[in-house]
């Protein structure tokens, strides 16, 4: 067992984990942060992407312990956050979820591609996409909704660009 | 899968890293972003007992900018290098190849160092800093010593890392400004493993032309015919494919179907494309 | 709220989507109870193996558990009431054989899921390999190989489907077109495994468990049946669902063991699939090889076609309906929605060493599409006309229906030709040829292809008893109850995973009863709190669901009224229920108010009126054979042809389900169809080599589509109501599935027209589109 200390949305956490444990298990079994999700565990699937100090990580491939003194933010985070507050509007009005599974990791990648402006078309969003599998809406809204978030946070804040 | 049980330390130091390095023998492995060892690890693959983490060393996440060449510490992130918040050496050939790299979330974790260490023969680094005539310092219990990145690769996960040596950089010459590169991944889903890969890197004025074929079956294949014909600027089609081909067919340490082998020459002729217009 | 804002024909928003945007959706890994043990399984590494020892050290005993260790455990055994159909008794853990690589052998628990894997490697089996069956058209009809040796063959069943004279149409012909297609096995890969959760409940005596299920109340059931318990003992709660799309609607040997081990330890036991165990085990789909050969005349009118079809279905039949289902259905739907006259098709459904075969998304359905819409692209091409228009010839017409088809569909009514035209249409088919003339720079091949078909939905008990399938799904179940504060409760025996049904069974009751869908709570997925019902599966839970929800709410409509009219002191006949309450000449009462005299104020109720506002209702489909909703796809696909890579360009979709109880809905269905059909054209395969070893096992060989590779998919609506259904719904949910792979071949087959290479496998890899350029350039070299 390693003592580790993280950061979890924002909060402090002390905690005694193995090695092996990955930062996906650390979050759903032992913080009971379940809103990040497992699909394949070999990073491919993207269900299980977080921030590990502010960028997108799979949690699958990262270990608990390496997050020691680091901070990670998972869905059950981002208080406040108008990006994220922008893409659960649009993606609710544009019908972008139908399961539920993807749709933790996807508003995640969604608002780092909208923060590093790199959802300025289609071809951008889809391409940002990439590593995150749907299985359910084939995508068509998903991309839709994070365009028209992407719009709405650029009007919001003109002087940020 | 889960992985199997294993220990843990994160060094504070090079030396440190490398001490237990050589304390822990076969067993101690070293982990930088993890994006390859663990997913191994996870299915059952590899299983080192103890996990040494370099991913925080700050000798190894440093970014110098030389005279004529741009070192960068192995633990680099292909986000970072695809940013472009490290100096680039390539003229913006490296961070193309990075944006290309599996997923961006994956990026932001795995290494240029990591890449060149594992050696996956569909793997990006290897093909393009061949192309790019780098060189990787490796550092080990009997010090420092830098190889062409061309030699440190052997094959397919294969590597002339010696036992208790890490990756500490890699060192890329600096492109002259109007040097020409030419890139073409081949994959059918974006992210995925390349099928295909061809870099073409052509500089004139600093008298260096070099054709790199990647996913190749094993160590990333220098066509050194075609980087030669390269150079004269051809306008025939078919013999920029035919000096493709048959640089293909004599690399007598591997062998390609009758797909990959036009795969592999489609992309090549492509990626020469690029540079010749 | 207006009736018209979220009753039938609303595009609603969805309830469902709060919990999942904030990360509180609840799946059965997400539930956690103190005490629980994970499991993991020994899992055979042959595809064909006889079981000489299992050798569990002794310090391991209690934790891991074998076939004899979980005595209460009956194999498993479908009861198929066709004659001449073959079902292998199944043991959930492998006694004396291991028919396919990944049957489960032993259990192992641990308090964490690392553990019990580490005592899995732990186990020793001692196996005899054999050799593995693996090609079914090769070895069906018995080989050295039996898989289950008391049969004498490795059929589960053949049969044929006939119809017309089919010798007379191969005299008759002035064409004749032979083709062989392949559709490969895959997975139905939804982005959540398959997971139990099984505790002991000793306050209620019962046995529950959380599963990652489509089907909650028949899996109670089969738990009964198969462990030896009574239903009364039994809960089985299907939580939230991280899509099923078929695999998840059949019973796995999983689920009974963790009952099992619940029963028999005392404790929460927990099984969560990985990735590789789904691929490897959890039911594999399509799968088909077909020889078909069509007979027409010089104007590519079909007038008959022969086929042989061969389904590898695997090792085991997946309970409760067994494999018989996938090649039966693919006979009965090759005619598609053609008015062809002859037919014969002869199918065998093929026991392989092989994960066993489940329905998925469309079941026989592509296979069949993608053979008789290749075919139909190459009578026309035979004949030297546009597949588009010999398509339309051939098509059943509008005034023609009810029409049964030769493969014995009713199809009820629609207009098929104009689904072809409206597709063509969403694709400029005419920008398209004009742009094939120009040619393109960068020297691709563009190609259009379209693809026809006719889906059976919310088919009744006259179906599956025609099928003889050992259960009949021929109805669905609603209780309707109003609280005592007038909110409004659903209990419904299908299961909602994904496709927005607490959303739209709102709608359907918000729609009869004039409230708020925003009162109405729907719950589905348990078997404590639901009368019974088949579940989530073959596109039937509108139709049959929403048809209960509407029952159910009309007689509380009708006792509203009745309660109301008392209380405004009029006649029944004189009231409404609108705007959340009963409206009356003079004056209203609100729901709320009725709901507090039938609840807590009974002295209010009129005479001979019960209290209570509490109905359960079945529904059965007035027509057994189904409602067709149908559709057109159309792809549009640019071609390496140096390297066989293909890009999507555009995908279009112009189809008709009657009406639409939420469109918004519907057009998510469509489109998470399409790309599962796509993933099935161009992406998903498991192949296997000759001693039965699958060669995928991550998602980083198993390709699943991804935004990048995909187009907005485009989708144009006809209607034509259903004449027998609540308000003229049809099925749709799997639609989307059935006509890609077709689609996306015939444009392959357009864009390589001048080089005259067909590809007629899926899925369609740069591999396949060389090796068909190859061949069509040796045979156009020779003289």
């Amino acid at each position: 067992m390693t003592a580790i200390r993280v950061r979890i949305n924002g909060g402090e956490v002390a905690d005694d984990v193995p090695p092996r444990l990955s930062l996906a298990d650390f979050l759903r079994e032992r913080r009971n942060l379940t809103g990040t999700h497992l699909g394949c565990e070999h990073g491919v699937c993207g269900a299980c992407t977080v921030l590990v100090d502010g960028e997108p990580a799979r949690s699958c491939l990262t270990l608990a312990v390496a997050c020691d003194e680091r901070a990670v933010e998972t869905i059950e985070g981002f208080a406040g956050d108008p990006v994220i507050a922008a893409l659960r509007r649009t993606f609710h009005q544009r019908h972008a979820l139908q399961c539920g599974y993807c749709t933790p990791a996807m508003l995640i990648t969604a608002r780092d591609l909208i923060l590093r402006q790199r959802a300025g078309s289609e071809r951008e969003i889809r391409d940002g996409l990439a590593g995150n599998i749907c299985r359910c809406t084939g995508y068509t809204n998903i991309v839709t909704a994070i365009a028209e978030a992407a719009n709405e946070i650029a009007k919001e804040a003109p002087n940020a660009q | 899968m889960k992985a199997p049980p294993v220990d843990y330390i994160r060094p504070r130091s090079l030396t440190e890293a490398l001490d237990l390095l050589a304390n822990a023998g076969a067993e101690g492995r070293v982990i930088a972003g993890g994006q390859s060892l663990l997913a191994m690890m996870n299915l059952r693959l590899a299983s080192p007992g103890l996990l040494i983490d370099i991913a925080r060393l700050p000798e190894l996440l440093t970014a110098a900018d030389h005279d004529d060449a741009v070192t960068l510490g192995a633990c680099v992130t292909h986000a970072a290098i695809e940013d472009g918040r490290v100096a680039d050496p390539s003229h913006g050939l490296m961070p193309r190849v990075a944006a290309t790299l599996a997923y961006r979330a994956i990026r932001t974790r795995g290494t240029i160092g990591g890449s060149l260490a594992l050696a996956d023969p569909a793997a990006e680094w290897p093909a393009v800093l061949s192309a790019l005539d780098a060189e990787v310092i490796l550092y080990g219990s009997s010090g420092r010593r830098e190889l062409k990145c061309t030699e440190f690769t052997t094959g397919i996960f294969q590597t002339k890392l010696a036992e208790n040596e890490i990756i500490e950089s890699a060192r890329v010459p600096k492109l002259s400004a109007e040097t020409r590169c030419g890139y073409v991944k081949l994959c059918r889903k974006s992210g995925e493993f390349a099928n295909a890969l061809a870099v073409v890197v052509a500089d004139p004025r600093r008298g260096y032309w070099r054709v790199v074929c990647g996913a190749a079956n094993g160590a990333p294949l220098v066509l050194a015919n075609t980087s030669r014909l390269v150079a004269e600027a051809p306008r025939d089609p078919d013999a920029l494919r035919g000096t493709i081909g048959s640089d293909l067919d004599h690399a007598s340490d591997r062998h390609f179907d009758e797909f990959q082998r036009n795969l592999h020459t489609v992309a090549a002729v492509r990626a020469v494309q690029q540079v010749l217009v | 709220m207006p009736n018209d804002q979220y009753g039938v024909g609303a595009s609603l928003l969805r309830k469902e989507d709060d919990r999942h945007l904030h990360g509180r959706g609840q799946f059965v890994p997400d539930i956690k109870l103190p005490g629980t043990m994970d499991v993991a399984f020994v899992r055979s590494p042959h595809a064909h193996a006889r079981i000489r020892s299992i050798a569990v050290a002794p310090e391991l005993r209690g934790r891991v558990f074998t076939a004899p260790d979980l005595p209460r455990i009956k194999p498993i055994r479908i009861t198929s009431h066709a004659t001449g159909t073959k079902a292998p008794a199944w043991p959930p853990l492998a006694t004396d054989k291991a028919r396919y690589v990944g049957e489960a052998i032993a259990a192992c628990i641990a308090p964490s899921r690392g553990e019990a894997e580490d005592l899995a490697n732990a186990v020793a089996v001692d196996f005899e390999v054999l050799d593995a069956v693996v090609d079914a058209p090769r070895d069906m009809h018995g080989s050295r190989h039996l898989i289950h040796e008391q049969w004498g063959d490795n059929l589960y069943v053949e049969r044929v489907v006939e119809g017309g004279d089919i010798e007379a149409a191969a005299r008759a012909a002035e064409i004749t077109v032979t083709r062989q297609f392949r559709m490969q096995r895959q997975s139905g890969a939804p982005l959540e495994g398959r997971a139990v959760l099984a505790y002991r409940d000793h306050r209620l005596d019962e046995v529950v468990v959380y599963a990652s299920t489509q089907t909650p109340h028949t899996l109670r059931v089969a738990l009964g049946e198969f462990l030896d318990i009574e239903a009364r003992c039994i809960r089985v709660v299907a939580p939230d669902v991280g899509g099923g799309f078929g695999p998840k609607a059949r019973l796995y040997p999983e689920e009974i063991i963790l009952a099992a081990l619940a029963l028999q330890l005392d404790h929460p036991v927990r099984w969560v699939e990985d990735r590789g165990e789904h691929l490897l085990t959890a039911a594999h789909t399509r799968d088909h090889h077909y020889k078909v050969t069509a007979y027409a005349d010089r104007q590519g009118r079909i007038l008959g076609v022969d086929a042989e079809i061969v389904v590898d279905a695997g090792a085991y039949g997946l309970w409760p309906q067994g494999p018989y289902q996938e090649a039966a259905m693919a006979a009965r739907n090759l005619p598609g929605p053609y008015t062809i006259a002859n037919y014969r098709a002869r199918h065998y459904t093929v026991a392989t060493n092989k994960a066993p075969l489940g329905p998925y998304r469309g079941v026989g359905r592509p296979g069949a599409c993608f053979a008789i819409e290749r075919i139909v692209d190459e009578v026309a091409r035979a004949v030297g006309r546009d597949p588009v228009e010999v398509r339309a010839e051939n098509m059943v017409r509008s005034e023609e229906m009810p029409f049964t088809t030769v493969g014995g569909m009713r199809l009820d009514n629609g207009d098929y030709k104009e689904s072809v035209r409206l597709c063509a249409e969403l694709l400029d088919l005419p920008g398209i040829r004009a742009r094939q003339q120009k040619g393109e720079p960068d020297g691709r091949l563009v190609g259009i292809g379209f693809a026809a078909f006719a889906e059976q939905t919310a088919h009744g008990a006259a179906e599956f008893v025609a099928r003889g399938a050992a259960i009949i799904p021929g109805f669905e179940s609603c209780t309707a109850r109003i609280l005592p504060d007038g909110s409004v409760v659903l209990m419904v025996g299908i299961q909602s995973h994904g496709q927005g049904l607490e959303t739209t069974l709102s709608q359907i009751a918000a729609h009869e009863l004039g409230i708020d869908p925003a009162r109405i709570s729907v719950r589905h997925g348990d078997t404590e709190s639901t009368a019974f019902g088949f579940g989530t599966f073959a596109s039937r839970s509108m139709v049959m669901s929403g048809g209960a929800v509407a029952r159910a709410s009309r007689m509380l409509r009708d006792k509203l009224c009745r309660i109301g009219a008392h209380l405004l002191q009029c006649d029944p006949a004189q009231v409404r229920c609108a705007e959340g309450a009963v409206l009356g000449p003079q004056g209203s009462v609100s729901i709320a108010e009725i709901a507090l005299v039938a609840h807590l104020r009974m002295d209010g109720l009129p005479p001979g009126v019960d209290p209570l506002l509490d109905a359960t209702a079945t529904y059965e489909p007035a027509i057994g054979t189904g409602v067709f909703s149908y559709a057109t796809h159309g792809a549009v696909v640019a071609v390496d042809p140096e390297t066989g890579f293909i890009d999507l360009l555009d995908f279009a979709v112009a189809e008709d389900c009657g009406t639409m109880v939420n469109p918004m809905i519907v057009e998510g269905q469509i489109r998470g169809g399409v790309v599962q059909g796509i993933g099935t054209a161009l992406y998903e395969e498991i192949p296997y080599d000759e001693a039965g070893q699958p060669l995928t096992g991550t998602l980083a060989d198993y390709l699943v589509p991804g935004a990048a590779e995909l187009p907005a998919i485009k989708i144009g609506h006809l209607h034509t109501p259903a004449a027998a259904t609540e308000y003229g719904m049809k099925g749709m949910g799997e639609g989307g599935a059935v006509a890609p792979p077709a689609a996306i071949a015939n444009a392959v087959r357009d864009a390589l027209a001048s080089i005259g290479a067909e590809v007629n496998e899926t899925p369609i890899t740069p591999r396949r589109v060389m090796a068909a350029i190859r061949k069509a350039r040796e045979a156009a070299a020779q003289p």
